[in-house]
């Protein structure tokens, strides 16, 4: 295969992995930093990544967590890089109140706001699991925890939404 | 709502279905138990809320510029692409950085980047060498990817979940990865690199040192956090140059 015939076939798998998996990657990269400008950028970084390193991704069928991988490790550069760790849910900028304002309905925006204030290390799984339909093995893989941790974690977060929505359904 | 025949309880039950509401119930408690059928209905509504709170409006794809990586020379930045802010100043911080290292390793009229740089950048190259694993690399991999000739390593250096054959400085070297106790440690064996005294690697997210070993060197990176004497000591010692 010459040069040029290689560039194109190498451009059309990473075309068709990413209009596979960028909304995962753009949810995903959301939910970790909670901001939809941050979120994009966060994708585009990732993106490049993906691109130049494509090569290490042997099996297309493992694309999903592969790109995940890169989109948790590019949001916690752009973190390191900003020193900026927590969302202060009564005071969120601009775009941070973007995200939280696209929920189709009234309930649904109270539970999103519940999830936004969740803790990262109780979010994180939580959206592994719900949105991106990960075992809780997987999950323990991808954040290099012990699966007892995972299931705790994802005990801990549910009951906080819970108690969430049920304080706000008595209010 | 406990019953004595029950291999399962009604609290171990609620605990299961909350870690995961689509827990499969296959001591019979279900189906025996109203409360826990009701705890598991409402667990699953609230669970399919959550889905539906958490599906973002998704804005078009935006391709970055893609570089062209026949140039081999991957870890440029493209030429063409905007930045935004903390872009810009990630490039700064990262020009610095070479520049710092280039300076103080490299000497004046180095032809190309430093071995520390090198190193540093390929580390960000592989992010499939950066997913945590407890799958080992199968043996015929390894010997592939590390043969006798290039190098022998004993098998008490730790658990190895990554193996490809990688360049640096343009020779082919093995790139590992083993299981630390923050994340993944990257290992590279440089056969080629002779160097007099070992050096202190300090990348954005990661720290690490390469080591000099008999007519070579080895690289080792971990997360910040990942305390590396140990592994230092096992490679080093695991290590031998092939002839």
């Amino acid at each position: 295969m010459n040069s040029s015939k290689a560039t194109s076939a190498r451009k059309q798998r990473f075309d068709s992995i990413v209009s596979v998996f960028h909304a995962d990657m753009y949810r995903f990269a959301a939910w970790l930093c909670r901001d939809r400008s941050v979120a994009e950028e966060v994708v585009q970084e990732a993106l490049l990544r993906a691109w130049k390193s494509l090569d290490s991704l042997r099996d297309d069928e493992a694309a999903k967590p592969w790109l995940l991988t890169i989109v948790r490790r590019e949001n916690a550069r752009y973190f390191e890089r900003k020193r900026l760790e927590t969302v202060d849910i009564d005071n969120l900028t601009a775009s941070q109140s973007a995200l939280l304002a696209e929920a189709p309905s009234d309930e649904l925006d109270e539970l999103r706001e519940a999830i936004f204030a969740l803790e990262d290390d109780y979010r994180e799984p939580l959206v592994l699991q719900v949105l991106m339909g990960f075992s809780t093995s997987e999950i323990a893989k991808q954040m290099g925890l012990k699966q007892g941790a995972v299931l705790t974690r994802l005990h801990r977060a549910r009951l906080k939404l819970k108690e969430e929505t049920a304080s706000e359904v008595n209010s | 709502m406990s019953h004595a025949k029950d291999t399962m309880n009604c609290d171990e039950y609620a605990k299961a279905v909350t870690q995961n509401p689509d827990f499969e119930d296959r001591s019979g408690h279900l189906q025996d138990c109203a409360d826990c059928q009701a705890f598991s209905s409402e667990m699953l509504a609230l669970n399919e809320r959550i889905r539906a709170a958490m599906e973002l409006p998704v804005p078009a794809l935006r391709m970055p510029d893609l570089p062209d990586l026949e140039t081999g020379n991957v870890v440029a930045l493209p030429a063409r692409r905007r930045w935004s802010t903390p872009t810009w100043f990630a490039v700064a911080a990262t020009v610095l950085l070479a520049a710092f290292l280039g300076l103080r390793f490299a000497g004046p009229g180095s032809p190309q980047a430093s071995l520390e740089s090198q190193v540093l950048a390929h580390v960000d190259h592989e992010p499939m060498a950066l997913m945590p694993s407890s799958t080992p690399v199968d043996e015929a991999r390894l010997q592939r990817v590390v043969p006798a000739n290039v190098a022998r390593m004993n098998h008490e250096s730790g658990l190895i979940t990554f193996a490809e054959t990688c360049p640096i400085n343009g020779n082919p070297i093995p790139h590992l990865v083993l299981q630390g106790k923050t994340g993944p440690i990257t290992i590279l064996l440089l056969p080629d690199e002779k160097i007099s005294e070992t050096k202190t690697l300090d990348g954005e997210n990661v720290h690490g040192v390469i080591v000099p070993v008999g007519d070579g060197s080895v690289a080792i990176i971990g997360t910040r956090e990942e305390p590396l004497e140990e592994v230092r000591k096992n490679i080093v010692n695991s290590v031998a140059w092939g002839v």
